[in-house]
């Protein structure tokens, strides 16, 4: 019932996902370019610091580091943007009625729109750096889609979390500083002793970054045990983030 | 006429007024180990009843947070009713706060375009209707300022132009009929006046009797939670100001 409504909507979310885009961008004189500048400058300047200041022997390095961050990123935009979702748009949501799932929705959308971009950049540097890519990188938008699916199931219920208690955003600021860390972006997972491999083995970014430098880079298609280990923790996120969602969202347009 | 569009039955709602607002998970936590109960439960609709038909002008008269405009976003589906329930026949649109969602920093048209989908239009369709809209706003020559620099009047009337367009079967208006000047406000009385011609259904809350007087079929006033008088318009005009001079 809710869903049809929602699906009903569905274009809702992509307008909301691109005003927002629209929004970031407004009054600069470069504009739209920024979208792609933005990415350009920042990767250039944590390749500059990764590649001269801590000294790497991983393979393709600069490449490695570009992905990680690029796949980091959307994570961190989408969950943060989500956030504040609801909140955001409260002038809205108290006067019409809206499925409340738009506005976090339209928050993932954002954040894969950004990646596009930033993929297009990726792009530029695979070319400049005469890199050639394995044939395997044609799954690379099925682990962005699921690592889509994974921004949905933690950014529906943040951002009705951050309703009810309003220090989940300091909270979660916390959780993405400590997960850049231990999420391989800038080295290997295998660096790390087992024992803390063991530890940090929750972080389901762990898998959906190694899928994808793996498959991007070196041409290794992750085991089918793996993809199944994955999908399952993804989706079992998704599951529940979606209940605690459906059991918060009910009443939160009251809270606003 | 008698077909019914909106069937109230027995909806009850509270609100929780807070002596203190726990917002944080700190504030939750300690508030666990310390038992004071930290709100009150008002209650804002008392077990209420009614039903709105097909083409009848409804409205609703009450003091200030008596909960007439509650009712309003239970009717458009934003709260929920703690218990009883709301049957809606039709597409409904709500007017409660014009131009929610509009954003200033795009222009008229993109907002008109943006609106006109929150409101249910399709893209197609608002696209097609778009310069109709900015024409019955008279804001042709603004259409691509950007809506910071609007007036505020200019701001209502392209609101209000985009909502009347969605053409739904329920309107339900909260003191929305004086938007911009006498001109404007001439033009959208009549818009709502061939509204009711073409059989649609209005829920009208309002503070200006003569407008209930003039345009209603039945009104309610709502005091306390409860319904005070229903029915006549006349019947619950006088109830309502006996209520005032009566101490």
């Amino acid at each position: 019932m809710i869903s049809k409504e929602l699906w009903r909507k569905r274009s809702l979310i992509w307008d909301f996902a691109t005003s927002d885009l629209k929004i970031r961008y407004r009054n600069s004189v470069l504009g739209f370019v920024w979208t792609f500048l933005e990415p350009l400058l920042l990767l250039a300047v944590l390749y500059v610091v990764f590649t001269n200041i801590i000294k790497s022997s991983i393979e393709f390095f600069p490449l490695y580091l570009l992905l990680g961050l690029i796949m980091w990123n959307m994570f961190t935009r989408g969950t943060q943007i989500a956030l504040n979702s609801i909140l955001s748009r409260a002038g809205v949501l108290t006067q019409i009625h809206i499925p409340n799932e738009i506005p976090p929705i339209s928050a993932a959308f954002t954040s894969l729109i950004m990646l596009t971009f930033e993929m297009i950049v990726f792009g530029i540097f695979m070319i400049a750096f005469q890199f050639s890519p394995p044939q395997t990188i044609i799954v690379l938008p099925l682990i962005i889609g699921l690592e889509f699916i994974l921004i949905l199931g933690i950014a529906l219920p943040l951002s009705v979390l951050n309703i009810r208690f309003r220090d989940v955003q300091f909270i979660w600021g916390v959780i993405i500083q400590v997960g850049f860390f231990i999420t391989p972006i800038f080295y290997k997972i295998q660096i790390l002793p087992p024992n803390v491999q063991k530890i940090i083995a929750f972080n389901p970014m762990i898998n959906i970054l190694n899928f994808a430098h793996n498959a991007a880079l070196y041409g290794v298609l992750p085991t089918t045990k793996e993809v199944i280990m994955t999908v399952g923790i993804t989706f079992l996120i998704f599951a529940i983030g979606y209940g605690i969602f459906r059991k918060l969202s009910n009443k939160i347009i009251e809270e606003l | 006429m008698s077909e019914i569009v909106i069937n109230v039955k027995n909806v009850t709602k509270d609100f929780r007024i807070y002596h203190e607002k726990r917002n944080s998970v700190y504030e939750v936590i300690t508030g666990y180990f310390n038992k004071r109960k930290y709100y009150e439960r008002l209650r804002v609709l008392d077990n209420i009843s009614f039903d709105v038909k097909k083409g009848e002008m409804f409205g609703i008269v009450g003091r200030n947070g008596m909960g007439k405009t509650t009712l309003l976003r239970l009717m458009a589906g934003i709260y929920k009713p703690d218990s009883g329930s709301i049957e809606v026949n039709g597409s409904i649109i709500p007017f409660l706060g014009l131009g929610a969602g509009f954003q200033v920093e795009m222009t008229a048209r993109s907002n008109v375009i943006l609106y006109g989908k929150l409101l249910g239009f399709s893209k197609k369709k608002i696209k097609e209707k778009v310069d109709e809209i900015i024409k019955f706003a008279e804001l042709e020559k603004f259409q691509d300022t950007k809506l910071k620099n609007f007036s505020s009047g200019m701001y209502a009337r392209l609101a209000f132009s985009t909502a009347v367009q969605v053409d739904p079967e329920i309107i339900l208006m909260d003191e929305v009929l004086s938007v911009g000047d006498i001109g404007f406000q001439k033009k959208s009385h009549d818009t709502f006046l061939s509204f009711k011609k073409r059989g649609k259904s209005i829920v009208l809350v309002t503070h200006d009797l003569n407008a209930i007087r003039d345009n209603c079929d039945r009104a309610m006033f709502l005091n306390n939670g409860k319904i005070h008088t229903m029915g006549e318009p006349q019947k619950v005009i006088d109830a309502y100001t006996n209520y005032f001079s009566s101490p």
